[in-house]
């Protein structure tokens, strides 16, 4: 019964995006539970791939093209979520992106589908995202989250703009920042303002839960 | 003064310069402008430290061309302002110029070059060719600034790293120093995309550059280990450029606190396992330098 969830998880290690959106499709048409489709199929497939690039079992470019394998596989599940379980949508709106000047777009991309995963609304707006861009979004889609990537010490002062920004605003009650990636830390959010700081795609989730049922 | 640097490495160990982009970060450069854009705005500042590092005993200096090549500068909004082949031109002029006014003769100039920021696939767009051109277009204008060499430094992929040899071999034929860079992983060191250091410089190597190793990301301490591994695998000349340790975030700035002494130690480590050429990278500054060129002199 749950080899079908197995066999998900699997399709995203093999990093085979044909079969990871074949088996999405399978699980619709044998009326699975999406999210548990999604968390215990292939969020489980691209948190060991994650792990593996960590232990430097594999490289970048494997994760990436995991990554993608996870994405045709959300491409398919995702309209089901908004079709069932989105009370966490209706309230929850997250912008992300990685910080202006900065290029990496893996950890930014697999925390924006964990989110999504999760029954976020996400509005990813990619890599080297200007400051004014990250605000105007959170303004347009009416977002109560920012979450800003930086994986350079030399682009990570932008997180801190951003925060100035929203401060500049009058935004800062509304709007809350979380930020991420290799040189962060939980000392760098606090010494910006930010509202938290996560190490990985998961725990990136499980802060932005926390902040929202905070709230 | 007819020098040649590949004759230079075969006497004796060569010591290039440390960091520039700390270094002009220090004397207030933003994170809103491209460093490359002083050699044009600012060049008395890019002298200063050209002529910092000359006076603290470096023999090689790099221009302040990281990352001038087309692909890199289109990435931001001032870097589109710029022209890549003015920028590449008159950075290499300037260290030539700061060169020519110093005391001390024997300095070579080295054209330095960066990756482009793209990634070849399966992760970015990027074409062989593309790269190849942007390389050689940011060759060819160093080439008129007055270089002596080319360094190209801090690649991540092998396969950006010999379309940059192939590049610049289109546009010059000076000698060519490659550098990759690596990550410590439980299982050892590799590039972003998987490359380890024995594979990587021997494809390098095969291809013709004059000399190869690594640069950035690792501190000092774990390039000794690296420059052992290239060291047993690897015959051609070796160059091993560690950053001062590792960074820490202090009021928004990236702060490096290794001591000078320990590097220079390290780097001693190094030359005796048997590098032809040492410098630094991110946080070296010229008292970095000073003091390594101690050690080379003293020999201990």
């Amino acid at each position: 019964m749950n080899d079908l969830y197995e066999e998900c998880a699997k399709a995203i290690i093999d990093l085979d995006g044909d079969r990871a959106e074949e088996l999405a499709r399978r699980s619709i048409d044998e009326e699975r539970p999406v999210l548990e489709t999604i968390e215990k199929g292939f969020v489980r497939g691209i948190r060991e791939v994650g792990r593996l690039w960590e232990e430097g079992e594999i490289f970048l470019p494997e994760l990436v093209v995991g990554a993608e394998a996870m994405k045709r596989a959300m491409a398919v599940l995702e309209p089901r979520i908004a079709a069932g379980k989105k009370e966490l949508a209706d309230t929850h709106r997250v912008v992300i992106g990685t910080i202006q000047g900065d290029i990496h777009d893996i950890g930014k991309t697999l925390v924006a589908t964990m989110l999504s995963a999760n029954g976020f609304e996400v509005h990813d707006l990619g890599a080297d995202v200007p400051i004014g861009r990250f605000v105007e979004e959170a303004i347009a889609s009416n977002a109560d989250f920012i979450a800003i990537s930086a994986l350079l010490t030399t682009t990570m002062p932008g997180q801190k703009r951003v925060v100035e920004e929203i401060e500049k605003r009058a935004m800062r009650d509304k709007v809350r920042v979380v930020v991420g990636g290799a040189p962060c830390s939980s000392e760098w959010a606090a010494e910006i303002g930010a509202d938290g700081y996560a190490g990985d795609a998961v725990s990136a989730v499980n802060l932005v839960k926390q902040l929202a049922t905070a709230s | 003064m007819s020098l040649d640097f590949t004759e230079a490495i075969e006497r004796k160990v060569m010591l290039f310069d440390g960091g520039m982009g700390t270094m002009l970060i220090a004397k207030g450069l933003t994170d809103r402008e491209v460093p490359e854009g002083w050699n044009i705005e600012r060049p008395e500042e890019v002298k200063a430290v050209h002529s910092a590092y000359i006076e603290a005993g470096a023999e090689v200096i790099q221009t302040n061309t990281f990352g001038a090549n087309r692909i890199k500068l289109a990435a931001s909004e001032e870097g589109r302002s710029l022209d890549p082949s003015e920028v590449n031109e008159r950075a290499a002029a300037i260290a030539r110029e700061t060169i020519d006014e110093s005391s001390r003769s024997g300095i070579f100039l080295a054209g330095d070059v960066g990756p482009t920021g793209l990634f070849f696939p399966p992760v970015g767009n990027l074409t062989p060719g593309e790269a190849r051109n942007a390389f050689k277009e940011q060759a060819s204008a160093l080439e008129r600034g007055g270089v002596d060499l080319f360094l190209v430094e801090t690649m991540y992929d092998v396969r950006e790293a010999l379309e940059a040899l192939r590049g610049i071999r289109e546009a010059s034929g000076k000698p060519v120093v490659v550098e990759l860079t690596f990550e410590r992983k439980p299982r050892g060191f590799f590039t972003l995309f998987g490359d380890t250091p024995s594979e990587g410089a021997s494809k390098l190597a095969s291809e013709g550059a004059d000399m190869v190793g690594s640069n950035c990301t690792i501190a000092s301490a774990d390039m000794i280990e690296l420059a052992r591994i290239m060291r047993t695998e690897i015959d051609a000349p070796l160059i091993f450029q560690p950053n001062a340790g590792k960074p820490e975030m202090e009021h928004g700035k990236a702060v490096y606190r290794q001591r000078p002494e320990e590097f220079a130690a390290d780097m001693m480590e190094i030359v005796r396992i048997g590098a032809n050429a040492v410098g630094g990278c991110c946080g070296t500054s010229p008292e970095f330098i000073r003091m390594l060129h101690e050690h080379l002199v003293h020999g201990h």
